[in-house]
């Protein structure tokens, strides 16, 4: 019973999330849109974390099963690859290397400051 | 005679839980943690699909009912940021700081690199959300009116690169800080990638998954913004 009680919970907030980006016109997706009243709910005590725990975590450990057939669409798409698949994958590697060290140096560059700014008012 | 066994909402889903639940299964037993599901299925789906001559829609039949849980698994992604809440608050600036360089630097290098290497206008839009996780990144993708197979095998890809080439980076370019270690983990290469950041500690675990939910929503809103001006 639990089970569908927070699949419920989490459906009627996919749901709510839905209609609040269709009705109010918001360019966000509704999932999303209902990935933030979730998180809304949760801090504001509304809804609390037991209300929807098993079922997300299985969602949250089992990820990628739901992502198997938007994957196997690839079979329809694959066209658009023809000839680039090298330099497709190029761009990919690349990106991620740079994501990854600009992401790492800016981030130890801000904590930086703050402590800098921190260790002033301080003194 | 094969059609009537594959022309059914059943074949798709029993391929697809009969082949998760068999790689899953040859992954615990193995132990070979780089083994991974999702790429792994999508494959020997796809060979099966060939080989038997089975056409994509009769598997979309039972596909398509697995894919409409997307809502809903993008829904609970608030749980592990609403669980990480008291650091988002602590390292608000860090966070935000690095992470919008991240996101940046993510849509930027793969416009630039995919016109550079001269990829075609509908796979650079879906190379875009590579770095984010991939239930968004498949909003993300659909946004960009690009295609989800495609998105989908790009965030692998940075998925397993990121989770192999990290340790090996962050050595190379002196981060030290655990936070930061964490935030480009995550910001980089989402989930898969946070398997690594499991192993180098609490901090570096906790804010790789912080920054997969913010990496994600904010790629979401950049993207939101481009388009407004008129980009994409």
């Amino acid at each position: 019973m639990k089970i569908f009680k927070q699949l419920f919970i989490i459906l009627g907030i996919n749901l709510a999330g839905e209609l609040v980006s269709r009705y109010l016109n918001l360019p966000l997706p509704g999932s999303i849109t209902g990935m933030i009243i979730l998180l809304v709910l949760l801090l504001t005590g509304v809804l609390k974390e037991r209300h929807i725990r098993d079922t997300a975590d299985f969602m949250l450990q089992n990820m990628g099963f739901f992502f198997i057939p938007a994957g196997v669409s690839i079979i329809v798409s694959y066209h658009a690859l023809d000839g680039f698949y090298f330099e497709t994958v190029l761009v990919v590697v690349l990106s991620t290397i740079l994501v990854l060290a600009v992401t790492a140096l800016a981030t130890q560059l801000f904590i930086n400051l703050s402590e800098k700014k921190n260790g002033k008012h301080n003194n | 005679m094969a059609s009537i066994t594959t022309n059914t909402h059943l074949f798709g889903i029993l391929l697809t839980v009969g082949c998760f639940y068999l790689i899953t299964l040859a992954k615990h037993r193995s132990r070979l943690n780089w083994l991974n599901p999702l790429l792994l299925s999508v494959i020997i789906i796809i060979c099966i699909l060939i080989l038997g001559d089975i056409p994509y829609d009769h598997y979309m039949k039972g596909g398509s009912v697995i894919h409409a849980f997307l809502g809903p698994v993008t829904v609970v992604l608030a749980l592990p940021l609403y669980r990480q809440r008291k650091l988002l608050v602590q390292h608000k600036y860090a966070i935000i700081g690095g992470i919008i360089s991240g996101v940046a630097s993510a849509i930027i290098s793969v416009v630039v690199l995919s016109r550079l290497l001269g990829l075609n206008d509908l796979l650079e839009r879906s190379l875009i959300p590579h770095s984010v996780t991939t239930p968004i990144g498949i909003s993300v993708s659909n946004m960009l009116h690009a295609t989800e197979g495609i998105t989908i095998i790009s965030i692998i890809i940075t998925g397993i690169l990121g989770a192999s080439i990290a340790p090996m980076m962050l050595k190379l370019l002196r981060i030290t800080h655990p936070v930061a270690k964490g935030l480009s983990i995550g910001t980089s290469s989402h989930a898969l990638g946070t398997t690594k950041a499991i192993e180098m500690g609490e901090t570096e675990a906790a804010m790789s998954s912080l920054a997969i939910g913010v990496a994600a929503l904010t790629t979401v809103l950049v993207v939101i913004l481009m388009q407004m001006l008129g980009w994409y």
